[in-house]
């Protein structure tokens, strides 16, 4: 059983190349494997090679970019709800809970309907557009949380009951401003608020980048605290764990991970809270293991959800936020069935 | 009523661990009145108060455990003149472990990483589980008889099988003073008996809340009586717990006897009503 963990890690990482490739290869124009393979290696260097400059265009500006993007969203937030379910001691708990998707969609959509009025034309629209308006908005629900919950935040139900009232609450003020769009913005808001992965570039997947892997980073330093805090509060406290200021930092660098992604790609919902669950029944409950696995197994999901996405309707792309929530909820009725039959 | 705490063994000699005028309150509801006692190396004190007294919260107390904001907590504690108040989270786990009535956990966690947690206070966030530090956790789980647990699930062992868990990542922290709050509760007389012998065999000095006074009595070196947040007494077993005592903090008669056996253990002996009858009856005199 030692060497079980190391092959299914392997197996995932084979697993997660092989999902890049196929999925690079599918589309309304398809490329075959070894289209693929030369167009992401030889032809980066080479003249000569048998991909054509329109496939290579494709495939280089237009597949990677949104499959990279399916993967890092995956990712971060899969290991960010694995996470906050550790921090909570809830199995349900998931990187929407506290009101940071809410708060970072109000930013986005606030930017979005502003953008098409006035502000463009004072050019204030390069500082005040749709990523720093989700930044923003996921900051100030995190703010609002902690202030609402003020000195009880030590008390963690105290925390999700604020992060839950900050984010209904939010989702009303979303909820109005699209209200007052006109059709054409509001239509545009929608389908933004679903989420999807199309029409990104190179240059978006730094941000996104960077924070994943930092935030990753910090999550696997203190996962030795995070799993002495799965046996209570108050013995972590008796073992040198500074448990108020541990939960809080998570609690930040979870924020910043999930507003970001948001901001980039828009509301998608469950990845949080299915990916660990599917995650530990696969190599049991040791917190590194499930940290790692969930961002293999985030990664592969929501590569092939954005590749489902872009196959199940001829001529059409579907929201990404649809494929995972119904994908999610077929997800939880299955677990259910399962804990009844035991 | 206030009996002097006995002389310790080594005659003038400081306290192993002393605890000075410890003052708690909530708000401005006293929790616990000026406590103070000393303990000596090796030696087992029990706490003993009925419900409310204050017994878990002079443990909290003892270990630094702030529960509630407006907790306010005056006084010290020093381990060898050291105190322990002062101290950095870290060093206080070096010293002080504890073992808090079972807790309920949402993941599966094998004995062997519940048991690992025990080294937290002596590993740096980066460094790795070493195979020294498995020995040192195969090691107490051997000496506690856990090593056929090992793999298993925390939450599916039982109630006296949890407690030794937790006693032995106790261990595994090497503490110099062990704290146990209740831990015979919830236990049949075979575990309560088997936990309480476990801990008395360690060697190691410890202070542990407990209900049961005959169960008190006969592994406790020392006793500290508490009732609504004071100290009442302090002392062996044999000095603390006379009728008059236990009359005046518990509201029950009993009768105090020597107990079968070596030394000078006592028994305590409750004088129970002889039939308490049905409501109707008990409302009918």
């Amino acid at each position: 059983m030692n060497l079980r963990y190391p092959a299914v890690v392997c197996l995932t990482i084979g697993l997660l190349l092989l999902s890049i490739l196929a999925a690079a290869a599918q589309g309304s124009f398809s490329l075959s494997w070894s289209e693929v393979l030369e167009g992401v290696s030889v032809c980066l260097w080479n003249e000569q090679c048998d991909v054509s400059p329109i496939q290579q265009q494709i495939l280089l500006d237009i597949r990677l970019p949104r499959i990279l993007m399916a993967l890092l969203t995956g990712a971060g937030l899969a290991i960010t709800g694995a996470v906050l379910q550790s921090v909570t001691r809830n199995p349900l708990a998931d990187p929407y809970l506290f009101g940071i998707s809410s708060g970072a969609a109000l930013g986005a959509v606030l930017a979005m309907s502003l953008m098409s009025g006035a502000i463009t034309a004072t050019g204030l629209g390069v500082i005040f557009n749709v990523t720093t308006g989700a930044l923003a908005g996921g900051a100030l629900s995190v703010f609002l949380m902690l202030t609402l919950a003020g000195k009880s935040a030590v008390q963690v139900e105290k925390l999700l009951l604020s992060g839950v009232a900050v984010s209904f609450m939010l989702s009303a003020f979303t909820s109005l401003v699209i209200y007052y769009s006109t059709p054409e913005t509001a239509s545009t808001l929608l389908f933004w608020l679903m989420g999807s992965f199309s029409g990104v570039d190179w240059s978006e997947l730094l941000l996104p980048f960077v924070t994943v892997v930092l935030g990753s980073a910090i999550f696997f330093v203190f996962s030795r605290w995070l799993l002495v805090m799965q046996l209570g509060e108050e013995s972590a406290a008796t073992l040198g764990v500074p448990v108020h200021a541990l939960r809080l930092g998570l609690l930040l660098v979870s924020s910043a991970i999930t507003a970001i992604l948001v901001a980039e790609v828009g509301g998608i919902g469950f990845v949080g809270l299915m990916i660990p669950h599917i995650v530990r029944l696969l190599v049991g409950n040791q917190l590194q293991r499930v940290l790692l696995m969930s961002l293999l197994v985030g990664a592969i999901f929501m590569i092939w959800v954005d590749v489902l996405a872009h196959s199940l309707l001829q001529d059409q792309v579907l929201p990404v936020g649809i494929v995972t929530s119904a994908l999610g909820s077929l997800f939880f009725f299955i677990i259910l069935k399962r804990r009844q039959s035991r | 009523m206030m009996v002097q705490p006995s002389a310790s063994p080594a005659g003038v000699s400081k306290p192993y661990l002393s605890v000075e005028q410890l003052t708690l309150s909530l708000g401005r509801k006293p929790v616990l009145k000026d406590i103070s006692f000393g303990l000596s190396r090796g030696r087992m004190l029990g706490i003993v108060g009925p419900n409310g007294a204050g017994k878990s919260s002079l443990l909290r107390a003892i270990y630094c455990y702030r529960y509630d904001q407006k907790a306010h907590l005056s006084g010290q504690v020093r381990i060898e003149d050291v105190p322990v108040y002062t101290m950095s989270r870290r060093d206080r786990a070096c010293k002080i472990a504890v073992v808090l009535q079972e807790s309920n956990l949402t993941f599966e966690v094998s004995v062997f990483d519940v048991l690992a947690t025990g080294l937290t206070p002596r590993k740096s966030l980066l460094s790795f589980t070493s195979e020294n530090d498995r020995a040192c956790i195969r090691k107490v789980a051997a000496d506690l008889d856990l090593t056929a647990f090992l793999e298993r699930d925390f939450s599916s062992l039982s109630g006296g099988e949890k407690q030794r868990v937790l006693i032995a990542r106790a261990l595994v922290q090497q503490p110099d003073i062990l704290l146990l709050d209740e831990p015979t509760n919830h236990l049949d007389i075979q575990h309560q008996i088997e936990v309480l012998g476990l801990v008395r065999s360690l060697g190691v000095t410890v202070l542990l809340t407990i209900h049961d006074l005959n169960m008190a009595a006969a592994y406790c070196d020392e006793l500290v009586v508490l009732s609504q947040g004071e100290l009442i007494a302090t002392g062996t077993p044999k000095e603390v717990l006379t009728p008059a005592l236990i009359q005046s903090v518990f509201q029950v008669t009993a009768s105090v006897e020597p107990a079968s056996g070596p030394g000078d253990q006592i028994q305590v002996v409750y004088s129970m009503p002889q039939h308490a009858g049905t409501v109707e009856e008990v409302g009918a005199r």
